[in-house]
């Protein structure tokens, strides 16, 4: 056979199944735009009929405007409480990190594979005592409360993951500074963290999304539905007497765009992130 | 003396001490302690037995012969048994499919495939409901231009289709994740390995069977340890695509941790299962451990 | 060694003493209801000290949106002229959300509102477990409709303060229409089905009747008014308590014979959202809608309407709206004044608006009405009032029942398995 032949045969083959694989799964999301886009009546009885084909904003706004459950309220308050909820776990597991990657003390092994199990066990596991000890404390209801949560939880991923990473830098820099006479915590702070500054942006990155998409724990600390973060109102947002896909998917996407946002921009971290931290070196 | 150096790693540990004591591990041993106990008065195994012996948890009159429900934890394993060899191979054959040369705009099929592991969960059980209601979703109107009117419904709504519509859906959402992960161990290896396989006269078949997967295992067993830690836990999807029903036709098991917690304020039946989840939990956790020591 | 060995245990002491501490910190957690009244640990940021000069402002949640929101605010505002110290603020919720918030909501020792709108089985089920007001002060029983109280009180406490009542008498037609193409109220069943019959030729029609939807409480109208006229109250009471089975040949009966051959005729058509349903039955795609009197209030002309009951029934719905005061609330005092005029005065002012609702405090006279609602008031008054059923059940049930019925609306055949299925999920022990 000639070779040309083959190849082309080839090309059109994994062409074709590639793109069918890419069409597949983007056909979701196409749903989701267009009912967004279009007025309900128009999505009832399916959306990739496209006569008629009317454009509008208003699920856009029904949705951001919900005289129940506004999106704009759940936007700004999944954003109070995920920034903070981002910054401080990576700031204390930084620190133990560091201590893991550059020390050897008693039990540190057991205390390792301790949080690495603590990596796989569910939230369920946490949130009954949880849920007493906040109230003892008035944090249920506030975002306080919740950010405290989330950081406690989040510790342990991150301090395996910057634990990873810290273990794959050179310590010749840190042993020279030493020798000048640096205290260990000058080391950690002016020379370590910069290194170190690509896998904090991953981790950062990581944690954001995972708070921002967090339901569950949302639903267990925020009663009150004015404190309700943007993944709680969504299953709420029902229209008025049937299910308004219109506002529904208008919601989602409004919702989404943050972590979609996140991975187009930080793609190169988030993906060396996700791999990094399922992995260990 | 040594108590200074000693000492500096503790103050580094310190802060990360203080918020996980409280708030992770004090919590974790606490609810172990409520589980054996009913009302404030201790039960034994009594809680264990009760709600492991429940229907909602193993439905053993239904399962297999009749529709679900089946009880959340057969749930699970279907859930398992089905979501896990999917994605598995899936993943797999999209990596090595988007690695071959001749594919033009592979990295946006890859980012295409991926975006489900991106978005919230809470708005992939959404999409999954919408994908599988009748009239606005595809999914029925496929099967009702194949002419298969049984399956042109809302699956959703339907007790013989609701957890299977939540898996399939799961499965378009996870394969991204092990895509992810399979190129980039296909990435990673060495092209010698290949070419000389090539030379002693392998074919594709060979090529795979002897040099990809033995070499792809240590991604393979963090796939299928990921994937299994996932199923397990689902809790998102299903609380928004079917609420567990009908009937607690797809109940889960974290749903139904969340059902006595909620719903029936039964809290030691609530810790409870969640103490089975976590003994589950540990079993793909510490084989991952354990492979990797 | 032994310094390696001491601060490992040191370390290993102070984590398990870090341990039970942190559990000193929360006791009590079996005792799942906190007790902690009206001063609650709230995070809401309005003011707590309230001297009586002072302005106050009171929250307000109800179901109402819409034209059924205008007449509940003329009632809001007849309160704030009548107490000018307190503002009122409304926000509108659906039961069915609020059924899944309030009750973690309240667990955790917050409340949305002072004073909120509910289902009367729930609100006796949040009043059982604490987290409600007692509102015996402010309620005199024998100021109302007997009964009315029923579903609120829990043990002789009294949760919930009944507000106007729906009442579901009938079917509504336009005068106008029957006039036009000649159509008379049957005066007895056969005359009934013969009307059916009637309009079903008539061109331009969809069905006779149109059947509302929502998430199936207009289907259950239906179907309790075909009960309490074949049934009567005493067949409705005992469904409620369960002394009744479903699949009871008398139950069994009306349905066979009356309601599932209407259905099965084409009589019925299929659920349509409500109030659109209301556009177009008022248009003239469909001659009867089985409503509540809220429906006189969402016409262009309600002296149009004309009421069709079913022949021979001794018996209506009334479903009065009812309010609870949680415990969590920072201004008791206010919010107990305002339930205590909701349930009074606040009845006057809201039969003499447009909501089509009818009073339950006895003292409100047929003058304080609305004048198109004066009729029906008048023909309400004279048959007995009845409980709403699956108001009354509740819980699960009541979604249960409305499914079910949506399921015979649509496959009339299925009847067997749809009664079997509400005595299987029937809840035990009433």
């Amino acid at each position: 056979m000639a070779i040309p032949r083959y190849k082309l045969k080839r090309y059109i083959v994994s062409n074709s199944l590639a793109w069918l694989v890419g069409l597949i799964w983007l056909i979701p999301f196409i749903g989701v735009l267009m009912a967004s886009i279009r007025p309900y009546e128009e999505i009832v009885s399916g959306w990739w009929n496209l006569h008629p084909f009317t454009l509008t904003i208003q699920n856009y706004l029904n949705a951001f405007n919900h005289p129940m459950f506004p999106i704009s309220q759940g936007l700004k308050n999944s954003l109070i409480v995920a920034i903070p909820s981002t910054l401080i776990p990576l700031i204390v597991a930084s620190l133990a990190a560091y201590a893991f990657a550059r020390y050897s003390f008693p039990i540190k092994h057991y205390l390792f594979a301790f949080i690495v199990l603590l990596m796989a066990l569910p939230q369920q596991m946490t949130v009954v005592p949880l849920y007493f000890l906040l109230r003892n404390l008035h944090l249920l209801n506030t975002f306080r409360g919740l950010i405290i949560v989330h950081s406690a939880w989040g510790l342990a991923w991150i301090i395996f993951f910057m634990r990873n990473y810290f273990s794959m830098l050179p310590t010749d820099v840190e042993e020279a500074a030493k020798i000048d006479g640096a205290t260990d915590f000058q080391i950690f702070y002016k020379i370590v963290l910069p290194m170190a500054l690509p896998g904090l942006i991953s981790a950062a990155i990581l944690q954001f999304t995972w708070v921002w998409s967090d339901f569950f724990l949302a639903l267990v600390f925020l009663q009150n539905p004015e404190k309700y973060v943007a993944t709680q109102r969504l299953p709420l947002l029902r229209g008025q007497y049937f299910v308004d896909w219109g506002i529904l998917t208008a919601a989602s996407i409004m919702v989404m765009m943050v972590p979609l946002l996140v991975y187009a921009v930080f793609q190169k971290y988030y993906i060396s992130g996700m791999i990094g931290w399922s992995t260990e070196k | 003396m040594n108590r200074p150096k000693n000492l500096t790693p503790l103050l580094f540990l310190l802060p990360a001490l203080i918020l996980m004591v409280p708030f992770v591990i004090y919590p974790v041993f606490k609810t172990i302690y409520l589980s054996f106990f009913l009302d404030g008065k201790f039960v034994g195994l009594e809680n264990y037995r009760e709600v492991l012996l429940s229907p909602d948890i193993v439905n053993l009159d239904r399962f297999p012969t009749k529709s679900p429900p089946w009880g959340a934890l057969i749930h699970n394993i279907v859930w398992i048994a089905i979501h896990l060899p999917s994605t598995v191979f899936l993943g797999l054959g999209m990596a090595i499919l988007l690695r071959r040369e001749e594919v033009k705009g592979s990295s946006i099929i890859k980012s295409i495939v991926f975006l489900g592991m991106v978005i919230p969960m809470i708005v992939g059980g959404l999409i999954i409901r919408f994908l599988f209601e009748e009239g606005a979703g595809v999914v029925p109107a496929v099967f009702k231009a194949l002419g298969i009117e049984r399956l042109a419904i809302t699956w959703t709504a339907y007790p013989e289709t609701a957890l299977l519509s939540a898996i399939l859906g799961s499965i378009w959402i996870w394969t991204g994740f092990s895509m992810l992960m399979y190129s980039a161990g296909l990435a990673s290896i060495p092209k010698e390995y290949y070419e000389a396989a090539l030379i002693d006269g392998a074919n594709r078949f060979q090529l795979f069977r002897n040099v990809t997967w033995p070499l792809l295992k240590p991604i393979t067993i963090v796939v299928v340890a990921m994937t299994l830690l996932w199923d397990l836990k689902i809790f998102d999807i299903v609380y928004v695509a079917t609420g567990g029903g009908p009937g607690g036709a797809s109940m889960v098991l974290a749903l139904q941790m969340w059902d006595y917690f909620a719903r029936a304020l039964n809290y030691n039946y609530a810790a409870v299962v969640a103490v089975l989840l976590t003994v589950l939990t540990f079993i793909p956790a510490l084989w991952l451990l354990r492979r990797r020591e | 060694m032994p310094r390696r060995k001491g601060v490992s245990l040191f370390l290993i002491g102070v984590l398990v003493f870090a341990i039970v501490a942190s559990g000193c910190i929360s006791p009590g957690e079996e005792s799942p209801t906190s007790t902690t009244p009206s001063t609650s640990p709230t995070t809401t940021p309005s003011p707590t000290e309230t001297t009586p000069a002072e302005k106050v402002t009171l929250k307000v949640i109800g179901p109402w949106s819409g034209a059924e929101l205008d007449a509940f605010m003329e009632v809001i505002k007849e309160f704030e002229a009548q107490h000018p110290n307190i503002k009122v603020e409304y926000k509108t919720y659906r039961a069915e959300d609020l059924s899944t918030i309030l009750p973690l909501q309240f667990e955790s020792g917050d409340t949305p509102a002072d004073v909120i709108a509910m289902w009367g089985w729930f609100i006796a089920e949040m009043g059982q477990k604490g987290h409600l007001m007692k509102l015996n002060d402010v309620i005199n029983p024998e100021e109302y409709v007997p009964g009315i109280l029923d579903t609120v009180t829990v043990n002789g406490d009294i949760y919930g303060a009944p507000f106007t009542a729906a009442a579901k008498p009938g079917f509504w037609y336009r005068k106008s229409f029957f006039q036009k193409h000649g159509l008379k109220p049957p005066q007895t069943w056969d005359e009934f089905v013969a009307l059916l019959d009637q309009i079903k030729q008539i061109e331009g029609i969809k069905a006779p009747i149109v059947s509302g939807d929502s998430v199936g409480w207009p289907l259950s109208d239906v179907t309790e008014h075909f009960i309490l006229t074949f049934g009567g109250k005493e067949l409705q009471l005992k469904l409620i308590n369960g002394e009744v089975k479903w699949e009871d040949p008398e139950v069994k009966d009306i349905f066979e014979q009356r309601l599932v051959p209407l259905l099965e005729a084409g009589y019925f058509s299929d659920p349509i959202e409500w109030t659109s349903a209301v556009d177009l039955w008022w248009k003239g795609d469909y001659a009867l809608y089985f409503m509540g009197t809220w429906i006189t209030g969402m016409v262009e002309d309600p002296n149009d309407l004309g009421l069709i009951s079913l022949p021979g029934v001794k018996a209506m719905v009334l479903a009065p709206d009812y309010f609870m005061v949680p415990k969590y609330t920072e201004h008791p005092k206010e919010a107990l004044e305002l339930a205590k005029f909701l349930a009074t005065e606040g009845q006057r002012v809201h039969v003499g608006t447009k909501s089509g609702k009818l009073a339950t405090w006895k003292k409100v006279s047929i003058d304080d009405y609305w004048e198109p609602m004066k009729d029906v008031a008048e023909v309400v008054a004279n048959v007995e009032s009845a409980p709403d059923l699956d108001d009354s059940v509740g819980g699960e049930w009541q979604k249960t029942f409305w499914d079910q019925l949506k399921l015979l609306w649509v496959q009339p055949d299925r009847l067997d398995e749809v009664l079997s299925t509400l005595d299987a999920k029937f809840p035990k022990g009433g």
